[in-house]
């Protein structure tokens, strides 16, 4: 201790001196930071402002990001019955609304077994699960075609809800959760003469709001997104999500490009606005999970 | 109440029912979505299936499947352009992502805000995504060509539109630059996750900041390293939506990678078969690279 403070007072001037430097080192890589942010956001930025563009003014040089005369009829235009936009929105809704509801309640089950019921060859059957995370969804298109055929689920959106509510991932997030509630809590409900599906949703389901929100938040972003799916499964234009919708969109309106950019605007807003709103329990599931794996 | 013959079960049993009730639903939706699929996949590679409304009379061919693709001229190199891909985007969102967690691991200004701008790509919609870089790399009206230009560039870069060494190395940009945040988020928990004695002690001994970084920070952080080397292997095979949304393969099949190749076999082909023995192909090759990487990790991932 002694000796340490003594060092601290002899290298007390040099110290200062670094940290003035640092300190300026650290404005100047904020600064540049900050810019690369802004030039990652470009591509989001040309998008938002060609979609107020007239036609024929997006390819303006030099660059534009407030455009001449703001046009807001590419929106309007979009929300028209020409277009089957509005229909694709309503699909994605709808199948968004169902994944959500069917996860909740089987995904919760699921963990809730797996992580706080004994019962013998709980551990085997969890590890089998599991190694089903190592197989990738792009190899297994074909079989699952056959499978959906059927089903006589192909074209309908339950080609997408089923398999994601049986996805092995979130499985594994809520368990790890579960296993963090006390025992105790639901030994003595059991006691008091409750059945497991009166604790799951009495006494668990409430402690587990932050585990499940990122569930609910990690479901509505993939699903939102998901290309590959609706691509291969449904070929019906009625029944068809936005992803796919859009490319059809684009195929259609090949050089109306603020028409274009106003529908991939319309696409993204609301992942982005619930994003930022909830960015902090996206951000922190991607980290444990991480970290877990 | 009176007791049911449920409840007249000792708790212990009730226990061990409920568990079986609780997984079923999910064991059978999971054998259906996941299991099957695997299994079946093994299964029709072997044989000559195309339709699937011949499923009943299909043939089982041995390695016929296996044999027509090395003779498949189409095949072979669309496997090329996917190794292409691997090799150029792994290393790539690896090394960029440590380099910007290491920085945003640094006391600088707004780094939530700069995480935010940098995560963003990752939650948007990929075909929104696609439509908005074919504009901005448009070759002759683009914005980013236009800057070039008027910078003195003469022979401006072809981007999507240029052959398979231009349009694949495009690819794998945008894909950085869209699955970037991912990495980004999990190596800044990792870097948190270094006890700072442990610089404290290397600075006692005269460790300069490189060194720190090489003794302390690649050690500590190398599990994560591991865990993302996997994923990113994983993701780079996963390729169809990106290259389909951005080229659909093109110009002509200058980014026909081997995911599209496939798809195409399977669904514009129907041959069912054919396809599945291909995705068997790249699941081997998968496994392969991964079990390497599982054995090589005794060597420099460290677990305590």
């Amino acid at each position: 201790m002694e000796s340490k403070m003594i060092n601290t007072e002899t290298t007390h001037k040099g110290y200062f001196k670094k940290k003035n430097r640092n300190q300026m080192g650290l404005i100047i890589l904020s600064l540049f930071m900050l810019i690369y942010g802004i030039l990652n956001l470009f591509p989001f930025l040309f998008m938002l402002s060609s979609s107020f563009k007239a036609l024929g003014k997006v390819f303006e040089y030099p660059i534009r990001i407030i455009p001449e005369t703001i046009v807001f009829n590419h929106y309007v235009e979009l929300f028209s019955p020409k277009y089957s936009f509005m229909r694709w929105y309503a699909n994605t809704l709808v199948m968004e609304f169902s994944t959500i509801v069917l996860r909740i309640f089987i995904v919760g089950i699921t963990a809730y077994a797996f992580a706080r019921l004994r019962f013998r060859g709980r551990d085997i059957i969890f590890l089998i699960v599991l190694a089903a995370l190592m197989i990738p969804g792009d190899m297994t298109l074909v079989p699952r075609y056959i499978i959906y055929k059927f089903l006589h689920i192909t074209d309908t959106m339950w080609s997408m809800v089923l398999p994601y509510t049986f996805e092995v991932f979130l499985i594994f997030l809520v368990r790890q959760f579960f296993m963090t509630i006390p025992f105790e809590l639901s030994e003595a409900a059991i006691i008091d003469g409750c059945n497991h599906l009166q604790v799951f949703y009495k006494i668990i389901l409430p402690l587990a709001r932050p585990v499940m929100s990122t569930m609910i938040l990690f479901t509505f972003v993939w699903a939102w997104n998901d290309y590959i799916t609706p691509y291969i499964f449904i070929t019906n234009v009625d029944k068809q999500m936005l992803s796919v919708g859009l490319q059809y969109f684009q195929a259609l309106y090949i050089d109306n490009y603020p028409l274009q950019m106003a529908a991939s605007t319309l696409i993204l807003v609301p992942v982005i606005l619930i994003f930022l709103i909830a960015q902090k329990s996206f951000i922190e599931g991607i980290a444990t999970s991480g970290l877990k794996g | 109440m009176k007791p049911t013959g449920f409840s007249r079960l000792s708790i212990r049993r009730q226990e061990e029912i409920t568990g079986y009730l609780f997984i079923i639903p999910f064991l059978i939706g999971f054998f259906l979505f996941q299991g099957l699929p695997f299994i079946i996949s093994f299964i029709i590679s072997f044989t000559d299936l195309q339709f699937v409304t011949n499923i009943g009379s299909l043939k089982f061919i041995g390695f016929k499947n296996f044999i027509t693709f090395l003779h498949d001229n189409t095949a072979v190199e669309s496997l090329g352009r996917s190794l292409l891909y691997t090799v150029l985007f792994v290393p790539a969102i690896m090394m960029s992502s440590l380099i910007l967690a290491l920085i945003l691991n640094k006391r600088i200004m707004a780094r939530n805000a700069i995480r935010t701008m940098i995560f963003l790509p990752y939650v948007s919609n990929i075909v929104a995504i696609a439509i908005v870089w074919q504009l901005l790399l448009d070759p002759r009206d683009g914005p980013v060509n236009l800057l070039l230009q008027s910078m003195g560039m003469i022979h401006l870069p072809m981007w999507l539109v240029g052959g398979t060494h231009i349009v694949i190395p495009t690819i794998v940009l945008i894909a950085c630059w869209q699955g970037m945040g991912f990495n980004l988020v999990t190596y800044l928990a990792a870097l948190q996750g270094v006890p700072k004695e442990l610089y404290e002690a290397s600075e006692i001994d005269g460790a300069n900041s490189l060194q720190k970084f090489i003794r302390v920070t690649l050690p500590m952080i190398s599990p994560t390293t591991f865990f993302l080397t996997i994923t990113s292997l994983i993701a780079s095979t996963q390729n169809y939506s990106i290259v389909q949304v951005l080229t659909k393969g093109g110009p002509g099949e200058a980014s026909r990678v081997f995911p599209l190749n496939i798809v195409e076999e399977a669904f514009t082909h129907s041959r069912l078969g054919y396809a599945s023995a291909q995705s068997l192909v790249i699941f081997t090759i998968l496994i392969l690279a991964t079990l390497i990487q599982w054995k090589m990790q005794k060597r420099w991932v460290n677990y305590d």
